[in-house]
């Protein structure tokens, strides 16, 4: 009987420690994921927000922040982040792109492998951003963070 | 009575595996990248594995139509094999699945299940739901059951419905079939929902029901022989429970000591409107103590289950008995009206019960009782063989032939009645290993 007792209480127990874990997104996740978070402009940069491209996982959109006609820094504004999996995928493509991108200064650069849309639609809207140079310093409403699912 | 036989059964249980499989390649929209083929076969076995605990749960929950048509025994035999399988498939999905998503997001094994567990939802719940029925799995094998009393491996047993309720939510929450799919999503939750409450229902509220309906009660008890004893249960109305003579009831007596073990035994009488009586071999757990029922006990009878009852009464009939299997075939004896040849198998005459009862059903029913007793050594053999078979029943090909004991002496006698012509149809068993 006394084995029934300990069983019980080990039972409920673990059952309340394991209910009440919960999990949590690492900074890097949140760092990708920023949206209302942008850092505000230096005095001389201008930014410009490219197309919101849909891809199969949801869609991709930047915002190039440039100064003296230089890409300086890459935003990204909304990314796939229906599935964890999604997430961990943006993880490890999108720094390698933001990378290529400062060094090539045009969004001539390669896909990440094993990232195929999301690179995709990142080159798509950076190209969007490039094109449309006429937009000046401010930022438009950015639009929602919901899954265009184009497709899936 | 209705019953579902097991072609049926299985039918059934195969076409929802067509349609899971269905929803499984229905979702794998592309199958991108370099760890796309390992995740979808991950994805492939995880929801087969999700629709292969219900079946399992099922097979399980007394489902009178099922019990009738399959019988107790087959379907504890099933369950078990469906049990080993799903070890194997849930093992194969944790495995595809890390794998996968490790090659996907370009990260070692270790990190990518650290990952897994931390930071997608329900994971960790689903986790240690899958050690949960590991562990089932493991006090389930031969080794670990010959070392456990019943009731321990039992109650253990019942961390499957624990583990299955907490691997719920991780499917909604990360498979490839549900994340986009609200139909899917739909039907899998009248899956489960359909399941709990045939559970609830059949296992919990009717054997309640039934016992503030029939109010069970020990009357009294026989001493039979040295071993084994008779117990009388009354109640009212117990024609409406519809026994058939060769059926069992899970016994509950609820007394000191008794009262956590459920025991299957089969009538060894025709239950009447007011007594059902159970014939009980006094051996195993030394504290069964079964001897020492007070009359006045109340009992909480589960059933009628058993698939194994004369269909065509008045057909001439073979009854083949090992040990304990008596039971059941003496109560048949009792309502067949064709013409009967019982033979009792036993290792010695210790183990012979209701010697009297037999023999006096045999002369007032003109039906013929053969004792085959002795170990095989003494007997020179085994007498179960067609030859010996067809010497005491000659005809016995065209008979209905029914047996019932360990599963050893059971597996002898059908092995004997086939060779010796009884077609399949006409051969009916049950054989308990509990």
């Amino acid at each position: 009987m006394r084995g029934v007792v300990v069983a019980v209480v080990v039972t409920v127990a673990g059952l309340v420690a394991l209910l009440s874990f919960k999990t949590h997104t690492s900074s890097a996740e949140r760092a990708v994921a920023s949206t209302g978070n942008l850092s505000p402009l230096l005095p001389g940069e201008h930014a410009v927000i490219g197309r919101a491209v849909p891809t199969v996982y949801g869609p991709v959109q930047v915002r190039v922040v440039e100064q003296a006609r230089k890409i300086v820094a890459v935003d990204i504004l909304q990314h796939p982040a229906e599935t964890g999996m999604d997430i961990q995928i943006g993880q490890y493509a999108f720094p390698k792109l933001v990378g290529e991108t400062l060094a090539a200064q045009s969004a001539r650069i390669d896909t990440v492998s094993g990232a195929t849309y999301t690179s995709g639609g990142y080159i798509s809207s950076l190209q969007s951003a490039l094109d449309g140079k006429s937009a000046v310093g401010k930022q438009s409403a950015v639009g929602k963070q919901s899954a265009l699912s184009g497709g899936a | 009575m209705s019953r579902v036989g097991p072609a049926v059964t299985l039918t059934l249980t195969a076409a929802g595996a067509a349609a899971v499989s269905y929803l499984w390649w229905h979702s794998t929209r592309t199958i991108a990248g370099p760890g796309g083929v390992l995740t979808t076969i991950g994805e492939g076995l995880g929801l087969l594995a999700g629709y292969g605990v219900v079946v399992a749960v099922l097979l399980m929950a007394r489902l009178p139509p099922v019990e009738r048509g399959v019988g107790a025994d087959r379907l504890a035999r099933w369950h078990a094999t469906l049990g080993r399988w799903l070890i194997w498939i849930i093992s194969g999905h944790v495995l595809f699945i890390i794998w996968g998503y490790a090659v996907a997001a370009h990260s070692g094994l270790v990190s990518e299940t650290a990952t897994l567990l931390t930071t997608y939802p329900d994971v960790l719940m689903a986790t240690v739901a899958y050690f949960l029925l590991l562990g089932v799995g493991l006090t389930s094998l031969r080794a670990a059951r010959r070392r456990l009393r019943y009731e321990t491996w039992y109650y253990l047993h019942l961390y499957s419905y624990l583990a299955i309720a907490l691997a719920f939510s991780h499917q909604f929450a990360n498979g490839a079939a549900f994340v986009d799919d609200a139909l899917a999503r739909f039907a899998w939750e009248v899956l489960y929902v359909v399941t709990a409450a045939l559970i609830v229902w059949y296992r919990l509220i009717v054997p309640a029901r039934d016992f503030g309906r029939h109010r069970f009660v020990v009357a009294g008890l026989r001493q039979e022989t040295n071993h084994t004893v008779s117990v009388y249960i009354k109640g009212r109305n117990l024609g409406e429970l519809g026994a058939a003579p060769g059926q069992f009831f899970r016994w509950r007596f609820l007394t000191r000591g008794l009262w956590w073990q459920s025991h299957p035994y089969s009538l060894s009488a025709l239950p009447s409107d007011e007594v059902m009586r159970i014939t009980v071999r006094d051996v195993g757990d030394p504290s069964n103590m079964l001897r020492v029922l007070q009359p006045g006990t109340p009992v909480l009878a589960e059933g009628p289950f058993g698939a194994f009852f004369p269909i065509h009464p008045g057909r001439a009939s073979l009854l083949l008995a090992g040990g304990v299997g008596i039971t059941p075939l003496r109560a048949m004896m009792a309502a067949l009206t064709g013409s009967v040849v019982l033979i009792y198998r036993a290792s010695s005459w210790q183990d012979v019960a209701l010697q009297a009862e037999l023999d006096a059903l045999a002369a007032s029913r003109g039906a013929q009782v053969h004792y085959l007793i002795g170990s095989r050594s003494e007997l020179g053999g085994d007498p179960l063989t067609a030859d010996t078979l067809a010497s005491i029943a000659p005809g016995l090909d065209a008979m209905e032939c029914y047996v019932c004991g360990p599963p050893g002496m059971t597996a002898a006698a059908v092995a004997a009645l086939r060779s010796a012509g009884t077609p399949r149809r006409r051969v009916h068993v049950e054989s308990f290993e509990f």
